[in-house]
């Protein structure tokens, strides 16, 4: 009789205890999984993001990664200068700014809006309608669908904008565009109205003599970091960042919260499974004591009686922790709808994301506890007294 | 010839909370192979624990013991496991089979541990039952066995892997007298058949059967009888 089936036979004997710590395990493995996969989904799912974009490096004027800083002035010429180095096979100046709609009779809609030339890449996905043309009679916008529904019109009809381009000039007078495309962004949430025009009609619109841009989105031919170095060493007065590095500092500053809070529920939810193997285990050794003292009077050594403790343990840790794997993925799509809800989320960020090593740390973590929880019982097993625990049999 | 057990002077003392309780005080006994022995005596003067001592799941506090030549008085745990698993078979009183294994699988276990082939297991486990008169009942599991067809599956056991010693602690306490006839029957055939075969029981007539007998009291042996 090998090892393996007689423990199974052990657990099998047990139905509902075993039932018991096989859906015990279950539902801690189901939560552990969903706290491996919380605690880098929202960097991981923030770097496909950036990614996705098709642009590897961002290039702006000062230390900071996101618009808001100080802008580069003489964007397109830069651009055209980074466009031309060695490793980089497209730059294209990206101005941000807000805008608002006003329609008579109606309140007024705002929004964010995106001064950008479609180049060979562009952030945002056309749906319908067509891109951006060079028209200025009047400018071309492509606005996302939530600006689309509020506004009303078709395709092609006018809307009048007053764009918001800096919090130190005056307001300016409001324009008139023609929507040409319904496009999604991906850095919008559900709520949020966008819309993107070209770069040229935005500085008209704000008035902009100077050129400027707030970032310049690189793509490289050859890898983000021969692209960082050749923008580096031509422009040392700009700042170029790759995604990764982004990603690495959010890592460090934006998102631990996620991973503090795995971590610490992943914690407890293991001790919990602990304690119920833990428990389990050595309820059944003790209900088997005679029975294993028995086995020992027969020849087994105390490492095969404690072997089959282990065994037994792993066999029902294994079988929950399988069991997890599924369950966990069902409700981490359930926790992700839930958490996507907060506004201000891309709806394409999530913050459960699966990872080859969210895997990898299940299984061990399990494993871990496994061997942990079975610790006790195989201690038991192991310094058994084999004539005294045979002899309160029949005495008791 | 040399006696396949020899015991001097052996002792067992339990540390209690109320002072020491001496199991055995001084018991010598020398067993040759292939004899019978059976040890009786009242409840508590110490039969179980020279039982377990000499089948090496206990160890004497003070005295030696010698197992076919070699001192086994202070092996370590895993030599003694060793020894137990290839040399010595124990029969309990509340037989012990394991409930979630069939007769046949229960007769298994020893030889699968001793590490036997699994076809020589499967022929020596057929031999075992048919021996013990149960080969019709080898796919049943404990619950469905009555208390004599349950002890005859654990001599059975016992015997797995050809024990030169064969111990039993009150084998027909559990059960009526037609079964624990039946089992006397069984151990009288085991010791013919060239296993030594040591008894503690309160039973009479299963300590008539042997050949030799011991009668012991407050953990010494009073006196030893001698059939004629
Ligand atoms: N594990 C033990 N711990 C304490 N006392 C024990 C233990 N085993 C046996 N004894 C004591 O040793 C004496 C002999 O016990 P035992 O060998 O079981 O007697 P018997 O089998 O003859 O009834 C008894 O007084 C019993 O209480
Ligand atoms: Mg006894």
């Amino acid at each position: 009789m090998r090892a393996l089936i007689f423990a199974v036979r052990s657990l099998v004997r047990q139905p509902g205890r075993t039932a018991l710590g096989i859906i015990g395990i279950a539902a801690v493995g189901a939560l552990l999984f969903d706290m491996l996969l919380l605690s880098r989904g929202l960097v991981v799912s923030f770097r496909d993001l950036l990614d996705s974009v098709g642009f590897d490096v961002r290039v702006t004027a000062t230390d900071s990664p996101l618009p808001g800083g100080i802008r580069l002035t003489d964007a397109t010429g830069a651009a055209a200068q980074i466009a031309r180095l060695p490793g980089v096979a497209e730059a294209v100046p990206m101005r941000t700014a807000t805008g608002e709609v006003w329609q008579t009779g109606r309140p007024v809609i705002g929004l964010m809006l995106t001064g950008m030339d479609p180049g060979a890449r562009r952030p945002w996905t056309l749906i319908t309608g067509a891109d951006l043309g060079p028209s200025l009679a009047p400018p071309d916008l492509v606005v996302n669908q939530s600006l689309m529904d509020e506004v009303g019109g078709a395709l092609g009809s006018e809307v009048t904008l007053r764009t918001g381009c800096d919090s130190s000039r005056a307001a300016l007078a409001p324009r008139t565009f023609r929507i040409v495309g319904i496009a999604q962004f991906p850095f919008d949430d559900e709520a949020q109205r966008t819309a993107v025009m070209t770069r040229t009609a935005l500085r008209e619109a704000c008035g902009d003599d100077k050129d400027e841009a707030d970032m310049l989105m690189v793509a490289s031919s050859g890898g983000a970091g021969a692209a960082v170095a050749a923008i580096r060493a031509a422009r040392p007065d700009l700042v170029p960042v790759t995604n990764e590095q982004i990603v690495a500092r959010m890592q460090t500053q934006g998102f631990t919260y996620f991973r503090q809070i795995s971590a610490v529920l992943s914690t407890i939810t293991l001790l919990f499974g602990f304690l119920l193997i833990t428990v389990l285990l050595t309820v059944s050794v003790n209900q088997r004591l005679a029975e294993i003292a028995a086995l020992r009077a027969l020849g087994f050594s105390r490492g095969r009686a404690a072997a089959d403790v282990l065994l037994q343990g792993a066999m029902l840790v294994g079988a929950g922790g399988i069991l997890a794997l599924p369950l966990g993925f069902a409700l981490s799509l359930w926790l992700d709808q839930i958490l996507k809800a907060m506004p201000g989320i891309p709806a394409s960020m999530h913050f459960f994301v699966f990872e080859p090593r969210a895997l990898v740390l299940h299984a061990a973590l399990l494993v871990t506890t496994a061997l942990l929880a079975s610790a006790y019982p195989m201690w038991l097993v192991a310094r058994l007294p084999i004539a005294t625990t045979l002899r309160n049999e029949v005495v008791g | 010839m040399e006696p396949l057990i020899e015991a001097r002077s052996l002792g067992k003392v339990f540390p209690m909370g109320g002072g020491p309780v001496h199991a055995l005080r001084d018991i010598s006994v020398q067993i040759a192979a292939g004899e019978y022995l059976t040890i009786r005596g009242p409840s508590g003067c110490g039969k179980s624990t020279l039982l377990h001592i000499l089948g090496c799941v206990d160890t004497p506090s003070s005295g030696t013991l010698r197992f076919d030549g070699r001192d086994v008085s202070a092996l370590p745990d895993h030599a003694r496991s060793d020894l137990r698993l290839r040399s010595i078979g124990f029969v309990f009183q509340r037989f012990f089979l394991l409930p979630m294994l069939t007769a046949a699988e229960n007769v298994d276990v020893p030889q699968a541990e001793a590490g036997v082939s699994r076809a020589d297991r499967k022929r020596r486990t057929a031999e075992l039952l048919d021996y013990v008169g149960l080969g019709h009942r080898a796919g049943h599991r404990p619950s469905q066995l009555s208390g004599g067809e349950a002890q005859r599956v654990a001599i059975a056991r016992a015997l797995a892997n050809r024990p030169r010693l064969l111990l039993a602690d009150e084998p027909t306490g559990e059960l009526d007298r037609a079964n624990g006839e039946h089992i006397a029957e069984l151990l009288d055939r085991v010791q013919a058949d060239g296993t030594t075969v040591v008894v503690v029981t309160h039973d009479a007539a299963l300590a008539e059967r042997a050949g030799r007998r011991l009668v012991m009291r407050d953990g010494l042996i009073e006196r030893e009888e001698h059939a004629r």
